[in-house]
C-alpha cells in the first residue's frame, strides 16, 4: 500500500523540548510518508500532544530538527506552520459554534472584495466551496448557512478537517479526534480519514488512545513513553499485544493482568 | 429489516424539512425584541390620544403628533449611537463602561476648544522668582472652526479608546475594570478641565458648564451683512431686512408670500375655532352655575344656546408685510457651518413643510408648523447603523468580530488578529461617544460635566433587550436598532397611561432586560447545542 521509495513529508530528528527543567520530550525522532496514517500512541503524559503543538508553532523546540519536504523549518508561530503546509486539527477543532458552517470554513481566510477587513465576503462562492470541500471527504452538508453548534460532533471533526486540508495542509495532524464522539460518529471520522488518506498526497498523524481505532487505519506506529520513542513499526509487523503493551508505556500487559487479578 | 431500505440514495439534504415561507420570519432572533417594540409603540400611541377624544389612529395623539416623532427619536437616536458601539464590543465579547464619561468628556473637550481655541502646551517647572510650573506653547490655534474641534476632540477619545483596548489585551485584567477605571477618571479629568478653565482671575473655582456659545449651525452668509447669526439677522432693524430683500429674486418671494399667507390664514382660522371653543366652555360653566342653583328657565336657555353652537366672529388674518418675508427668507438661507448643521440641525424640513403645507398634519394647536424637521442625530445613527450593519455582517471584518466573541481561541487559531479586533472596536464606542457630544454640544450651544451620566449601562441594556449575549458571539445591529427604541419609547408610553406612575417603565424595562437577557441565553443554548 505504502510506496517504499517515496521521501518522507515531515522528518523529526532527535527532537528535545524542556518546560524549565522538566523534560517533555527526550530526543524523538519519527518520519511520516504522504499518503500515510501514522498513529501516535502513548499514555496520558507522554507528550504526544506536546509534540504536536512543536509541529504546529505553537511551543518552539529547544533542540533537535524538523524537516518539511527535505528543508530545514522552525516555527515561531502557528501562522508559520500552517503556511508550510501543517494543518493541525485541535482537540477542541477551533470552531466558533455560533456561526455558520461556511463562516467557521474560511475563518480568518474570507474570500473577499474590497480593501483590508472592510471587503465584502463573497458568501456564495464561500458556500459553494464548503460544500464541495465536505463532499470531498464524504460529507453531504444541506445547509451551509447552518450554525456549527447545530451539527453533529463527526461533522464539526470534518468540517476542521476539510477546512485544514483545503488551505493548504499537507501533513495534517489530528489530536484525538474521536475521543468526544458516539460510536457511530467515531466510525464517520476514520472514514473521513481513511477519504484523506486516499487522496494521496497528505501524510496524516493521528492521536489516539483508542487501540481498534489505530489497528482500522494507522499504516505506521510509534510509541512515546515519558517524552521517547519506546517502539516504531508498520502496521504489519506489530501483532496486536506489542501494540497494546507499548500503548501502555511498555508495561507487560499479562503483569497488569496478574495486579489487577491480585 | 426491508424497510429502512426504501430508498438508498437517501441525502444530508433530504432530513432537511420544508420551510414555510414565514418561518424564516419566525426565526430571526429579533422577533421578540420587535413584538415588544410593536407593543411599546401602540401603547404610546393609543395612550397618548387625549381623555375623552377617540381615534382608531394612533398618530392622533401627543405621542406621535409631529412634535411627538420629533422629540421621541431625538433621545432614541442619541442613546441609539453608543448603543451601537456598545452592542458590538458586546458582540467581540467585551465591555465598555467609559462611555458615559467619554461622551461627558467630549462633548467638554468640544465646548472648550470652540470657546477658548486650542493650544498645544508642555509643562515645565521653572525656578525664576520662586519655585512654580511654566508652559512651554507649541502651538495653538484660535478661533477653531467645528470640524477642527471635532477633529481635536477624536484624537484625545480615539486614543483613550485605543488605550483601554490596549490595557485589556495585553494586560488581560477583565475589560470591566479597565473601563470602570475609565468611567471615574475621564469624568474626573472633565471637571476639573471645566473648573480650570473656567476659573476666574481671582483664583475662585469655576462652573462646571459650558455656555454662551453661539448657535454655529445656524451661522449664515448675507451679502453685505458677512456671517451673521440667523436670530441676529432676523432682528436687524427694518430697512436693512428690506435691504436684503430687495436681493431676493421674484419667484422666491412669491413662493415665501404664499407660505406666509397660507400660515396666516390657517392660524386665523385656529383662532377662530380655539375663540368658539372658549365661549362654549364659558357657556358650560354658567349652565353648571345654573343647575346648582336650580334656575330652571336659565338652564333651558343656556342649553339651547350651547345646542345651537356660537357664532363667533372670523378672526381676520394678518396681513404679511415685506418684513415678514425677509424673516421667512433669511431662515431659508443655508447654513455657514454644514459641519455644526450636520451634527446639530434639522433634517427632513422638506418632507415636515410637505406635511404641514400638502398633508395639512403638522399642524399645531393656534396653527403653526409643529415641528420644523427631525433632529439631525437621528441621521447620523442612520449613518452609523447602516456602517454597522455592513461590517457586521458583510465583511471580513464581521466575522472576525463574531468568532472573536464567539470562540476567542478558535479565531486565534485560525489566524484572526483579535486583539486588533477588540481594540478597533474599543476606539469605535470611543467613536460613538463622540458623536453623541457632538451632537449634543452643536443643538444645545452648551456642555457641562453631567453630560452623557449613565449612558453606559443604558447602552448595553439597549443592547441586551436587542438580543446581544453578554457573552459575547451573538447579536445583530437589527436587534440593537429594536432594543434602542424599546428603551427609548418605554418612558414616554408610561408617561401617559392613565392612573399610574410614571416610573413604572423603569421596572417593566427591568423586567424586559431579564426576560431578553433569559431568551438570548437560550437561544444562544439552542444553537451551540450538546455535541
Ligand atoms: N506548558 C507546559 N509547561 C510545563 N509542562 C508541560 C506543559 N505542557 C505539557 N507539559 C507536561 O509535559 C508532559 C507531556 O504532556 P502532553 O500534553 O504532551 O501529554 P499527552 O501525551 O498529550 O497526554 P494525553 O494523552 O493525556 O493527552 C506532561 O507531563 C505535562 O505535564
Ligand atoms: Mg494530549
Amino acid at each position: 500500500m505504502i510506496d517504499k521509495s517515496q521521501k518522507p513529508l515531515i522528518e523529526i530528528k532527535n527532537l528535545v523540548k524542556k518546560f524549565g527543567n522538566f523534560t517533555a520530550l527526550n530526543g524523538v525522532s519519527l518520519d511520516v510518508y504522504p499518503g500515510e496514517v501514522h498513529a501516535l500512541l502513548g499514555d496520558n503524559g507522554a507528550g504526544k500532544s506536546t509534540l504536536i503543538k512543536v509541529l504546529s508553532g505553537v511551543h518552539p523546540a529547544t533542540s533537535g530538527n524538523i524537516l518539511v519536504g527535505g528543508k530545514e523549518v522552525n516555527f515561531l508561530t502557528p501562522r508559520q506552520a500552517t503556511d508550510s503546509g501543517i494543518g493541525t486539527v485541535y482537540q477542541d477543532l477551533a470552531l466558533n459554534a455560533l456561526t455558520s458552517v461556511t463562516r467557521n470554513f474560511f475563518l480568518g481566510r474570507e474570500i473577499k472584495k474590497g480593501p483590508g477587513p472592510f471587503g465584502i465576503m463573497q458568501m456564495k462562492e464561500m458556500n459553494r466551496i464548503t460544500i464541495e470541500e465536505m463532499a470531498k471527504i464524504g460529507i453531504n452538508i444541506s445547509n451551509p448557512e447552518q450554525p456549527v453548534g447545530t451539527m453533529s460532533g463527526g461533522q464539526r471533526q470534518t468540517l476542521a478537517i476539510a477546512r485544514a486540508i483545503y488551505f493548504g495542509a499537507k501533513i495534517l495532524i489530528l489530536d484525538e479526534p474521536t475521543s468526544a464522539l458516539g460510536q457511530k460518529q467515531q466510525m464517520e471520522v476514520l472514514k473521513t480519514i481513511k477519504d484523506v488518506q486516499k487522496l494521496g498526497h497528505i501524510a496524516i498523524i493521528l492521536i489516539t488512545h483508542n487501540e481498534i481505532h489505530a489497528r482500522l487505519i494507522a499504516d505506521r506506529y510509534t510509541f512515546l513513553s515519558l517524552g521517547e520513542v519506546i517502539g516504531s513499526g508498520l502496521a504489519e509487523e506489530l501483532g496486536g499485544d506489542d501494540i497494546k503493551r507499548l500503548m501502555a508505556g511498555g508495561a507487560e500487559i499479562g503483569d497488569l493482568r496478574d495486579e489487577l487479578g491480585a | 429489516m426491508k424497510a429502512t431500505e426504501t430508498s438508498p440514495q437517501r441525502q444530508e439534504s433530504d432530513r432537511q424539512g420544508d420551510k414555510k415561507w414565514y418561518s424564516a420570519f419566525f426565526a430571526r432572533p429579533e422577533i421578540g425584541p420587535l413584538g415588544v417594540m410593536i407593543l411599546l409603540c401602540g401603547m404610546l400611541g393609543y395612550f397618548s390620544i387625549p381623555e375623552g377624544e377617540f381615534s382608531l389612529n394612533p398618530f392622533a395623539g401627543e405621542g406621535f403628533n409631529a412634535l411627538g416623532i420629533r422629540n421621541n427619536f431625538r433621545v432614541i437616536a442619541q442613546l441609539g449611537i453608543v448603543a451601537l458601539g456598545a452592542g458590538m464590543l458586546i458582540i467581540a465579547g467585551e465591555f465598555d463602561l467609559s462611555v458615559g464619561s467619554m461622551i461627558g468628556f467630549a462633548g467638554g473637550c468640544m465646548a472648550m476648544i470652540l470657546k477658548w481655541g486650542f493650544a498645544f502646551v508642555i509643562p515645565y517647572i521653572s525656578f525664576q522668582g520662586g519655585f512654580h510650573f511654566e508652559g512651554l506653547k507649541l502651538f495653538e490655534i484660535t478661533d477653531p472652526s467645528p470640524l477642527t474641534a471635532l477633529l481635536i476632540t477624536l484624537c484625545f477619545t480615539l486614543s483613550f479608546g485605543w488605550f483601554q483596548g490596549w490595557l485589556i489585551v495585553k494586560s488581560g485584567i477583565a475589560s470591566f475594570i479597565v473601563t470602570l477605571g475609565g468611567l471615574f477618571f475621564l469624568r474626573g479629568v472633565t471637571e476639573v478641565s471645566y473648573r480650570e478653565f473656567n476659573r476666574a482671575p481671582d483664583q475662585t473655582a469655576g462652573s462646571t458648564t459650558v455656555t454662551e456659545l453661539p448657535d454655529i449651525k445656524n451661522i449664515i452668509n448675507i451679502p453685505g451683512h458677512g456671517e451673521i447669526e440667523r436670530d441676529t439677522a432676523k432682528n436687524l432693524p427694518n430697512e436693512q431686512l428690506l435691504e436684503i430683500l430687495s436681493t431676493v429674486p421674484a419667484n422666491t418671494i412669491t413662493k415665501l408670500t404664499e407660505q406666509l399667507t397660507y400660515i396666516n390664514e390657517k392660524v386665523a382660522a385656529n383662532k377662530t375655532i380655539l375663540a368658539s371653543k372658549k365661549m362654549i366652555q364659558t357657556l358650560e360653566k354658567s349652565l353648571e352655575g345654573a343647575k346648582k342653583s336650580g334656575n330652571d328657565s336659565m338652564v333651558e336657555i343656556l342649553t339651547e344656546k350651547i345646542n345651537a353652537g356660537v357664532e363667533v366672529p372670523a378672526v381676520a388674518a394678518k396681513v404679511v408685510t415685506d418684513i415678514d418675508i425677509a424673516k421667512a427668507y433669511i431662515d431659508t438661507i443655508v447654513t455657514a457651518r454644514p459641519v455644526a448643521n450636520f451634527f446639530g440641525g434639522d433634517i427632513l424640513e422638506p418632507v415636515f413643510e410637505w406635511l404641514y403645507f400638502s398633508a395639512d398634519w403638522n399642524v399645531n394647536m393656534y396653527g403653526n408648523i409643529f415641528a420644523k424637521g427631525m433632529y439631525s442625530c437621528l441621521m447620523v445613527w442612520f449613518i452609523i447603523a447602516l456602517v454597522c450593519y455592513f461590517v457586521l455582517s458583510r465583511t471580513q471584518a464581521g466575522n472576525w468580530i463574531y468568532s472573536t466573541g464567539g470562540n476567542l481561541n478558535a479565531a486565534k487559531a485560525n489566524g484572526v488578529p483579535t486583539n486588533k479586533v477588540k481594540i478597533s472596536l474599543f476606539m469605535f464606542t470611543a467613536f460613538c461617544a463622540t458623536m453623541f457630544a457632538a451632537c449634543q454640544v452643536f443643538e444645545v450651544n452648551t456642555a457641562d460635566t453631567a453630560k452623557g451620566n449613565l449612558k453606559e449601562l443604558e447602552a448595553i441594556a439597549a443592547a441586551v433587550i436587542g438580543g446581544v449575549v453578554l457573552t459575547g458571539g451573538f447579536g445583530t445591529i437589527l436587534g440593537i436598532i429594536l432594543g434602542t427604541i424599546i428603551f427609548g419609547i418605554a418612558k414616554e408610553a408610561f408617561f401617559y397611561i392613565p392612573g399610574i406612575d410614571g416610573s413604572f417603565y423603569r421596572v417593566f424595562l427591568g423586567a424586559v432586560l431579564v426576560a431578553a437577557a433569559l431568551t438570548n441565553e437560550n437561544i444562544r443554548k439552542r444553537i451551540i447545542g450538546g455535541v
